[in-house]
């Protein structure tokens, strides 16, 4: 590890500490609904009451209980474990969707940022092309060519999220290769190479932090709302939206089915959003 | 069929004497006609109090690419707009339609038509033997405009010609005697559509088809709505109806409403007066509510098909075994919440007149003979995850279905039969496609699937001669996803069509019935109802029982007055 990413994480972690200190109630709150759904995801059977999968017919659309906190589905799933369960899906499709989507948007954005010239007009305007269709006509054209799996998901998101990202990034590269700091370093005589990688590239990504923690909230909603679309995982995966697709058939009898699996996505998706955000006003108010 | 559908006409048919047979032949249909439950005359009475005009707003489940085909959602929509030759009533028994009467030769092979006199389709082409000749032809033709693809696989290997021999009277040739011929022109997908019509191609026809039936095509908002308006001038309906003349009603907006909740939140809220396919977990509510009416289709039930022209399911025993291995009776009751049946016959459908109750209940659940049958066809090994191995070949069952064939609540059923399979050692992978896919053919190639899971409506068993004709001639039979090819199976079949004797071909389908439930190529799940729920003052709808239940909304009227 080299000086200068030694440097960084230190100052990182002492940004967080500093932030910690102060955290806001609400803050505090979506923290604690993200571990919970964090630790649902890394290890689903210290939390679940039940099997997932297991089908117990004569349990069949029970409402919530103590024996079942989230009720059971047609088939006598018990609910509460398959949100849980679902959750790793979940978070497994918003982070890699995300980091998909970064991975990408820093490759086209990066390069037409510090090219410029006509490959920045190419790359410019192939964004734009891609920004004109919708992430979700995407992401179906994708999932109906290569077929519903976690994996495909995980990039019909990942693409469909892109071009926003790579549009950011772009602008931020623009920005910050103009910087006095880094015409210092040109005039220094460093090399390029040193100088994105030291100089640009970190200041770029300082407010994208905040904005890849928004887009894994983001990046599950998506993936949920392909899921309810039945492009999803193939049953009996408990991913979210599978869950809510399952659940709408029996809305007006059986609430829980709906409702509480709408609720895990809303509650995880939201306290991303809102710890994104705050995340985005400490670091711009910082700078 | 029923022996008592073919033998009164052919007790007043035959060669010799031939007009005075044809005569009382005639008579006799009338006769027939006068003694139906819902007399046209007592009917007619009533017409007269009856209020005219408003429009039906109906929730539909799925919409086809075309108003017109062999899927039976096209039926559907055809029903409105066509007339066939002839009508099924509900006991099963052939009555008129635009056929007044007819005659069927002692050999079975000729059948002789009176046509309707008068009667013009709705682009005012006039309906004669002639128009019908050009139907019936062009179905059974290698012209994709005219090809009917359900006309055709029933009809292919015995039809001969049909010719007008004077302007109303239509004679059908066949090679061989095909004793379920009446039914199948009774379907609503062999509703005669004007030849003049016919003539503008597929495309413009599948937009907006015409026919000579109580409704015309209005216009077809895709993905929202066909809208039909009556036809001023019908004059032809069928002896099953409950009146004559023009409809009540001033037209019909048919909605597409694919989510069965809103659906049925349409009926609730007042936006439509009858919606399709009432959702399982609304089946109690719906009947405490509202009017419901029911058919249970014939011809095959909803099945697992398994393909057997490749290991695992080429072994009998590994299909009976798949079969033992699952409670599909609790997965069915479980999933569609009592509102279906089981049906362990997967050979043919409860409703079908050839029907044998005793397969109803064929392989119970029962994991121990399971794991007996798999041990005995050398699936003896298991892998970590508990799964047959055999050869080095895990047990892996891939299912293709898509919800173009099965309601959103037999996916639980399917979820029920992956995981009761599993402890027999199946592997079972659902592979849901969306229905364009399915249509185009997506996880239905030879390595895609080992279990398909489908259905083929039918009056009864002439089913059997879509489900199990054997490959000929290099020409696969694409309506046997099991792939199985049985050659005394099928000549039993073909007998059966043949036979002359009713009670003695009701035998030989039976026969073939027990051979196909003996062999599994096909496990029964359940049955393909149709189900229509109605406001209360929205009077006289019926499914028209005597074909696959198609909704008919040529009686129906508003009666606010109730």
């Amino acid at each position: 590890m080299s000086m200068f990413a030694e440097v960084a994480i230190s100052r990182l972690l002492r940004e967080v500490l500093a932030i910690l200190r102060h955290v806001p109630f609400r803050i505090a709150v979506c923290l604690i609904i993200v571990g919970v759904f964090v630790l649902a995801a890394m290890a689903p059977k210290v939390l679940q009451t039940h099997d997932p999968l297991a089908i117990d017919l004569t349990s069949a659309l029970q409402s919530p209980s103590i024996a079942h906190w989230f009720g059971t589905d047609q088939l006598g799933r018990d609910l509460y474990s398959r949100v849980v369960e679902g959750a790793g899906q979940s978070l497994a499709i918003g982070l890699g969707a995300t980091a998909l989507s970064m991975s990408v948007a820093i490759t086209i954005g990066g390069a037409a940022a510090l090219s410029g010239g006509l490959l920045d007009s190419i790359l410019s305007r192939i964004i734009d092309v891609l920004f004109a269709i919708p992430t979700l006509l995407l992401a179906l054209v994708f999932v109906t060519v290569f077929g519903p799996s976690v994996l495909t998901e995980v990039v019909a998101v990942g693409i469909g999220t892109a071009p926003g990202y790579a549009r950011m990034i772009r602008g931020q590269m623009l920005s910050i290769k103009g910087a006095g700091y880094v015409e210092a370093a040109n005039v220094l005589g460093h090399p390029f190479p040193r100088i994105v990688w030291r100089h640009i590239l970190p200041n770029a990504m300082n407010p994208l932090t905040a904005m890849m923690t928004i887009g894994v909230g983001q990046a599950i909603i998506w993936a949920s709302g392909l899921a309810f679309l039945g492009l999803g995982v193939a049953p009996p995966a408990p991913e979210w939206g599978a869950l809510l697709n399952a659940g709408r058939n029996y809305i007006i009898y059986a609430w829980w089915l709906e409702i509480i699996p709408g609720l895990a996505v809303t509650a995880f998706a939201l306290s991303l959003t809102i710890i994104g955000r705050h995340l985005q006003d400490r670091l711009e108010g910082k700078r | 069929m029923r022996s008592s559908n073919a033998r009164p006409t052919r007790r007043f048919t035959g060669k010799s004497n031939y007009p005075a047979r044809t005569a009382k032949a005639t008579l006799l249909v009338l006769v027939g006609l006068s003694q139906l439950p819902s007399s046209i005359h007592a009917q007619e009475g009533v017409a007269g109090s009856v209020k005219r005009g408003g429009v039906i707003r109906y929730g539909h489940f799925q919409e086809p690419a075309c108003l017109f085909g062999g899927w039976v959602q096209q039926w559907y929509l055809q029903r409105q707009y066509s007339d066939n030759l002839v009508a099924r009533s509900e006991d099963g028994k052939i009555v008129p339609w635009l056929a007044e009467s007819w005659t069927i030769s002692d050999d079975k092979k000729i059948y002789t038509f009176e046509i309707k006199p008068n009667v013009k389709f709705t682009d005012g082409t006039s309906l004669d033997a002639q128009a019908i000749a050009d139907n019936i032809n062009g179905w059974l033709s290698n012209d994709p405009d005219l090809r009917n693809p359900t006309a055709a696989p029933y009809l292919s290997d015995s039809f001969e010609s049909a010719s007008a021999i004077a302007p109303l009277r239509l004679q059908v040739t066949l090679k061989v005697p095909f004793q379920p011929l009446l039914n199948v022109f009774a379907q609503s997908s062999q509703g005669i559509l004007s030849p003049s019509a016919l003539k503008r191609g597929l495309a413009v026809n599948c937009e907006n088809p015409v026919g000579s039936g109580p409704f015309i095509v209005d216009k077809w908002r895709h993905g929202r709505e066909v809208t039909f308006r009556r036809n001023p001038d019908y004059n032809s309906a069928p002896a099953t109806a409950k009146h004559q003349g023009p409809a009540y009603v001033d037209g019909i907006t048919w909605k597409f409403l694919p989510d069965q909740t809103v659906r049925y939140g349409s009926l609730i809220t007042g936006e439509t007066d009858a919606i399709y396919d009432i959702p399982a977990v609304a089946w109690k509510d719906a009947n405490s509510r509202f009017p419901v009416l029911r058919h249970l289709t014939g011809g095959t039930p909803l099945r697992l098909a398994l393909y057997t022209a490749r290991p695992p399911f080429d072994d009998v025993l590994v299909r009976k075994a798949f079969a033992y291995s699952t409670d599909r009776r609790a997965a069915v009751d479980t999933s569609f919440l009592g509102s279906l049946p089981f049906e362990g016959n997967g050979a043919l459908s409860q409703s079908s007149p050839e029907y044998l109750p005793e397969l109803g209940h064929s392989y119970g659940y029962d994991v121990r003979k399971a794991n007996q049958l798999l041990d005995q066809a050398g699936w003896t090994e298991r892998n970590r995850n508990g799964v047959r191995v055999k050869n080095g070949n895990p047990l892996i069952v891939r299912i293709s279905y898509s919800n173009a064939f099965l309601k959103p609540d037999g996916e639980q059923a399917l979820q029920v039969i992956q995981q009761q399979a599993r402890e027999a050692g199946f592997d079972v992978r659902l592979q849901p496609t969306n229905p364009a896919d399915f249509f185009a053919g997506k996880n239905l190639g030879p390595d895609d699937y080992e279990v398909v899971l489908l259905y083929w409506v039918a009056p009864g068993a002439e089913i059997f001669r879509i489900s199990w004709k054997p490959d000929q001639n290099g020409e696969t039979n694409r309506f046997n996803p099991s792939r199985y090819q049985d050659l005394t199976l099928w000549d039993v079949i073909q007998k059966a069509e043949q036979e002359l004797n009713g009670v003695q071909r009701t035998a030989l389908y039976q026969q073939a019935e027990r051979k196909i439930v003996d062999e599994a190529p096909v496990i029964g799940l359940t049955v393909l109802d149709v189900t229509l729920a109605t406001k209360p003052n929205l009077k006289d709808v019926w499914l028209d029982r005597g074909s696959v239940g198609e909704p008919v909304f040529y009686d129906a009227h508003f009666d606010d007055g109730k």
